[in-house]
Formats: structure tokens, C-alpha cells, sequence
């Protein structure tokens, strides 16, 4: 039974990882950056959530909201922050990103208040439903849905849509795609619309989640999501799915049968490691 | 006529200017910026207020106190200089540290090199002090709050199955060793630890885990912002068990977290809101609502204490030489600090306290019992 549950538990886990991991995925498969900044709009979106949600009573509001705000800073970054750097070595618009995520960080703290913030109403985290005798909450079941029916909307996207479509060929190969006239600066908007709002929406849950939203709560999920899309194959989507439910899978069983000896957060490390040593791509990366 | 005036002016702000640099100096150290900034403000403002009370009654020895703060970061790297910079550019006579065990250690060896006493107000790790003569320190070690930890739930709940949840930094480790130490002499079983880092806020595999040992009691080592989704969780997942936590528990923020769930929450080494003595306690926590803007955390107390020991301790030697501040503070005798009355110092200036165990009621921490057991919580020597 406890091995069932621990099971869940890490699937679950694993959803919330994809959904911070697959908008960090989808802007090295595009432009080969690696957006630590990511981590901040995860934050971001969790402070929009909380702060909307206690000054008008409605969290329905600032999650809308979270969503919104998260993928316009998103855009926002994208334009203002690493445009400007496309034509550099990628090393720059990361130390860019680095920079970006320590002011977001720092300007949380300074806005908000170090101590953080909890929702004032949120019955949600501590509201469970027995499946099969498993013990889940609502959160985590929103968790659950909404990385769901994102990610299925966004293959159902990429596969269907023209504009997806024109996404795709984009990432294959971009001159070409230039040279069949799709603009690859709307691919990139979109790119990071979807990414960023995506995280945003992932750290509103994860404040519900915890009912704490702090200004350095991007940090541990941040690095995790680096070593999820390493994992999975640097840019590859399908990759950073897969190995997203596996690290939470392996973390869980982790912090019960190897917690004597590493640390939970070590633990998706030291996987990381291994599986690197017998496929350096990543799971379903080319070589 | 207005030129004497002016020049009554002029000398009056002379005087003022010469009694006003007649200040007794104390160097104070704390994060104020980046991950552990929250507890740096809360432990600043602590000590904001004791310096500024001890200035209205007068100062100490005929002179005001002048804290000069520096901002940490929590680093060692950032305490070292700092400890430099209060010693040779700002000329203190005592230093407090406001801030966690790696900067607090750091700048204790300086402290000592330079024969400057110093005292840290809650950083826990054994080092701090074990460097030496010089340093103090206000709260009591990781060791015997763990004992006291053992002693209480065996008291409270005799014989009972234990499932023990454990933070892996020297915080956690410290406490869980001394309750290892003596759990089985009380009569206690421990079926089974689990740890987590100090970033988890996701339990779920550890709850399940606990929920299949349904052990008697639940004994969870760890910060306020880990225990207080930590609490939450248990009680969703169904565990109705009596939760017993470590100090640092000790945070309006757990109650703000975990709602409802934080209820009938004990905190061995908490701080009792509702105490009535000493008599500063209640109007403390009055200025520094007022003050912070947020109700007293535990780490303010401790500092608002650190600093009047050392404000006492002057006033006991009579004198600002660093020298004589050291022996009146090893001296030290029953001072009323917020947290508890300190006992004495040890050879290497482990305090002794009773330990207070608080539990969560009605929106507050509330006195439950208090170990006073020399034995048990017998500061560590050498």
C-alpha cells in the first residue's frame, strides 16, 4: 500500500515539476538559452496568485490573473531581456538570466517582505479526497488536471494548428522556416507565452499547495527543473514530460528508502548522474 | 542680545555634540538581505528596541549605547570583514550576533583573536563557542533541547511509540542527537527518523511513511516555514496524533500557514506570549508589533535579551574595557532574559536555562510546562 501511495505522491510531484520544466525546455529547444528567470516567474506567478486572491477574496481571480501577468513577463523578457543578446554566445543571456532571477528574487523580498505570505482563505490544501484509500488533496489534484489539459492542448497545438505547426518547423530548423515565411519572432512570443504562463499558473498551485509563498521559493525548483530538461534530452518536450515523472517517482521513493543517506534533492542529482553516464543525450535526446 | 543667544545656542549644541559622541559602542550583525532577511529584520528591530530603552532610562554607565549594524547576508564570507571592520574602524567594546550559526561562527574567531566579547543571540551551532573565552551564548545548545525534548513527551505521553522527523542541517542534527541520546532511558521507542532538507515543503512520501508506523506521538525537528506546511499535511493526511516540534517552530508564521492544523502543537524551547514576567516581556512585544509590523518572533527576543545582558554586564563591570565586560558577563547570575531566566554560563559560555515548552492556542503560544532539570540540560563543556 505504501509503496502504491508513494507512487501517486511522485506522479503528482512529477506533474508540478512538468509544468515548471517544459517552459524552461521549450526556450533552449528554440533559442539554446538557458532561462533561469524561469524560476522567478514560477515565483512571480505565485505572488500574483496570493496577492489578488487576498485583497478581493477571490482566488478564482488571482489565479487568472497569475496566469496572465506571468506570461506577459514572460514576453517581456524574452523581448527586453535576451532579443537584444540573440546575436551573442549563449553564455551571455544566461548570465543575463542568472542576474534577472536574483533581481526578481531580491525584489520580491523587498516588495512582499522577507517573511512570506499565506492565502487568508484556503480551504484547498487541507481538504482531502480518499482515492482508493489514498489520501490526495484538492490542490493536488488541480495540479494534476491542469498540467494535464495544458500539455495536451499544447501537443494538440503543435500538431494541429498552422501557427503550431509553424512552431515546430520553427525549432527543427529556423532558416528554413524563415525562408517559408513564418515570422520566427511571433514563434518566440508564443513560445514564451505559453512557457511562462505555464510556470506562473505552476507556482500559484504550488503556493496553494504549501499555503506559503516566499521570495526564494523559485530557487529549489529552479535547479530541479535544470536537471529535469538535462534528463530528458536537452529541448526535446516529450523528454522533459517523461523524465519530470520520473524524478518525482524516484524523489519519493527516495525520501523514505535512501533519506539516511542523501538528501531528497540530492537524490534527483544522483539520477541525473547515472542516467547521463549510460545515455550522455538525455532520455530521448539526438546525439 | 541675539548674539549671546546664538552663541548660548552654539555652546548648548557643542555640549550636546560632545555627550552624544561620548557613546558606548556595540557592534551587531545580522542578514538583512537575501534568503534568511526575514529573521535578520525581526532579530534587528529586537534589538533596536532593547538599545533604545536602555538609552531612555539613561544609558549605562552615564553613557547612551550606539549599535552599529551590519548586514550579513548570511554569509561567512561577509561576517569575517564586518567583525574586522566593528573592532578596528568602529572601536566596539561588545559585539551581539543577530544572525544563523555559519556567519555567528565565523565572526567568532575574530571576536576571540581580538579579545572583543561577543555574543550570539540564537545561532545554535557548538563551535561558536568552543573557539575559546570571548564567546557567549543566549540560547540554549541543540543537545539538551533535544533531552528536554525526550524528557517532555516522556511525561506527557509515558511509553509512547515515537516517529521522528529530522532537518538535515546542524540545527535539526544537534537536537535529534540529544534526544537519541536519552529517549530509551525515559521509556520512549523511536520507530523510525526521517529527514528532509531545509528546501521541502512537500511531505507526502513521508506522511504516507509515518502513517503506516502509527506511532503515539509525532516529534518534527525543523524550521517554522518547513513545519508549518509539515503540520498542515499530517492533519489532511488523517494523522491525528499529538505533534511536539523543536524551537524554531516558534513563529507566528506557523499558525498563519498551517491555520486550524497548528492547534495543540507543543514547541519545546518556545517562547510563552502570555508570560507575565519578566515585566519587559509584554511591553516588548507591544513595541515591536508596533515597530515590525508583524507579532514578536523568538529570534527578536533572543536578540532584545543578548543585548541587554551585555548592556548589564557593562554596568556590572563598571567600566567599557572589553576585558572586564568578558568577566562580568562569565558571571552572569539569574539575569531575566524574555525567553526564561539565564542561569549561569559554563567555562566556555554555554548558558543554562529552563526550558519552556509552549503549545499553539488560540492564535498564540501558550506556556504548557518547563523543564528544569540540571542534569538533563546541563550545558555541554569542552
Amino acid at each position: 500500500m505504501l509503496f502504491v501511495e508513494l507512487a501517486v505522491k511522485g506522479l503528482v510531484y512529477g506533474c508540478m515539476y512538468a509544468m515548471m520544466a517544459v517552459g524552461l525546455t521549450l526556450v533552449y529547444g528554440l533559442l539554446r538559452i538557458l532561462h533561469i528567470a524561469h524560476a522567478g516567474v514560477f515565483a512571480l506567478g505565485a505572488y500574483v496568485a496570493v496577492v489578488v486572491a487576498n485583497a478581493t477574496g477571490s482566488l478564482a481571480l488571482g489565479f487568472a490573473l497569475a496566469l496572465v501577468v506571468s506570461a506577459i513577463v514572460g514576453v517581456g523578457i524574452y523581448r527586453f531581456a535576451y532579443q537584444p543578446l540573440l546575436g551573442h554566445p549563449p553564455f551571455v543571456p544566461m548570465i543575463v538570466s542568472i542576474g534577472l532571477f536574483i533581481v526578481m528574487q531580491e525584489g520580491f523580498r523587498m516588495v512582499f517582505e522577507a517573511y512570506g505570505i499565506s492565502f487568508d482563505n484556503n480551504p484547498y490544501y487541507t481538504s482531502t479526497v480518499a482515492i482508493a484509500g489514498i489520501n490526495l488533496n484538492y490542490v493536488e489534484i488541480a495540479m494534476v488536471i491542469a498540467s494535464i489539459v495544458l500539455l495536451v492542448g499544447f501537443g494538440l497545438f503543435a500538431s494541429l494548428t498552422r501557427a503550431g505547426i509553424g512552431w515546430r518547423a520553427t525549432v527543427t530548423d529556423p532558416q528554413m522556416a524563415t525562408s517559408f515565411g513564418i515570422d520566427p519572432v511571433r514563434v518566440r512570443y508564443i513560445n514564451f507565452l505559453f512557457g511562462s504562463g505555464l510556470a506562473g499558473l505552476a507556482g500559484a498551485l504550488v503556493g496553494l499547495l504549501n499555503n506559503y509563498v516566499e521570495p526564494t521559493m523559485g530557487g529549489l525548483v529552479s535547479y530541479k527543473a535544470l536537471a529535469i530538461i538535462v534528463l530528458g534530452g536537452l529541448g526535446s518536450v516529450r523528454g522533459t514530460l517523461i523524465a519530470s515523472l520520473i524524478l518525482g517517482v524516484v524523489e519519493s521513493y527516495g525520501a523514505i528508502y535512501l533519506a539516511d543517506v542523501f538528501d531528497r534533492d540530492a537524490i534527483g542529482f544522483l539520477f541525473l548522474i547515472i542516467v547521463l553516464m549510460v545515455r550522455p543525450q538525455g532520455l530521448l535526446g539526438r546525439k | 542680545m541675539q548674539k549671546s543667544f546664538i552663541a548660548v545656542a552654539l555652546a548648548a549644541g557643542l555640549l550636546f555634540a560632545g555627550s552624544a559622541s561620548a557613546q558606548i559602542k556595540i557592534g551587531f550583525h545580522a542578514p538583512q538581505s537575501g534568503p534568511a532577511a526575514a529573521d535578520g529584520k525581526s532579530s534587528t528591530v529586537g534589538a533596536e528596541i532593547a538599545r533604545d530603552w536602555i538609552n531612555e532610562k539613561g544609558g549605562v554607565l552615564g553613557q547612551k549605547i550606539e549599535l552599529v549594524i551590519y548586514d550579513d547576508q548570511n554569509k561567512p564570507e561577509q561576517a569575517v570583514p564586518i567583525a574586522n571592520k566593528l573592532i578596528g574602524q568602529d572601536k566596539v567594546v561588545a559585539a551581539v550576533s543577530g544572525s544563523y550559526s555559519a556567519p555567528t561562527r565565523a565572526a567568532a574567531a575574530v571576536f576571540q583573536t581580538a579579545g572583543i566579547p561577543y555574543v550570539s543571540a540564537y545561532g545554535v551551532h557548538p563551535d561558536i563557542t568552543s573557539g575559546g573565552n570571548w564567546a557567549f551564548r543566549g540560547v540554549t545548545l541543540g543537545g539538551p533541547q533535544g533531552r528536554g525534548a525526550a524528557k517532555f513527551i516522556s511525561t506527557k505521553f509515558p511509553k509512547a511509540k515515537v516517529s521522528m522527523l529530522t532537518m538535515n542541517n546542524d540545527f535539526g542534527q544537534s537536537i535529534a542527537d540529544g534526544f537519541k541520546e536519552d529517549f530509551a532511558k525515559d521509556g520512549l521507542t523511536l520507530i523510525k527518523e526521517y529527514t528532509f532538507g531545509l528546501g521541502e515543503r512537500q511531505f507526502g512520501p513521508i506522511i504516507a511513511s509515518v502513517k503506516a508506523d502509527n506511532p503515539d506521538v509525532i516529534y518534527a525537528i525543523g524550521y517554522y516555514f518547513v513545519g508549518g506546511p509539515l503540520v498542515a499535511q499530517l492533519r489532511a493526511a488523517g494523522l491525528k496524533q499529538p505533534i511536539v516540534g523543536a524551537q524554531a517552530f516558534d513563529s507566528m508564521k506557523l499558525m498563519e500557514i498551517a491555520k486550524d492544523a497548528a492547534t495543540g502543537v507543543f514547541v519545546v524551547g518556545g517562547m510563552d506570549r502570555l508570560r507575565k514576567t519578566p515585566p519587559d516581556l509584554q511591553p516588548f512585544e507591544a513595541e515591536f508589533k508596533k515597530r515590525a509590523g508583524y507579532d514578536t518572533e523568538a529570534v527578536a527576543a533572543n536578540c532584545y535579551s543578548s543585548l541587554m545582558l551585555v548592556a548589564d554586564a557593562i554596568k556590572r563591570a563598571g567600566s567599557t574595557d572589553p576585558k572586564k565586560i568578558r568577566d562580568a558577563l562569565a558571571a552572569t547570575k539569574d539575569f531575566p532574559m524574555l525567553t526564561g531566566t539565564l542561569g549561569y554560563f559554563n567555562s566556555i559560555g554555554e548558558m543554562y536555562m529552563p526550558l519552556e515548552v509552549t503549545v499553539v492556542k488560540d492564535g498564540t503560544f501558550e506556556g504548557a510546562a518547563v523543564i528544569d532539570d540540571k542534569t538533563i540540560l546541563a550545558p555541554p563543556g569542552k
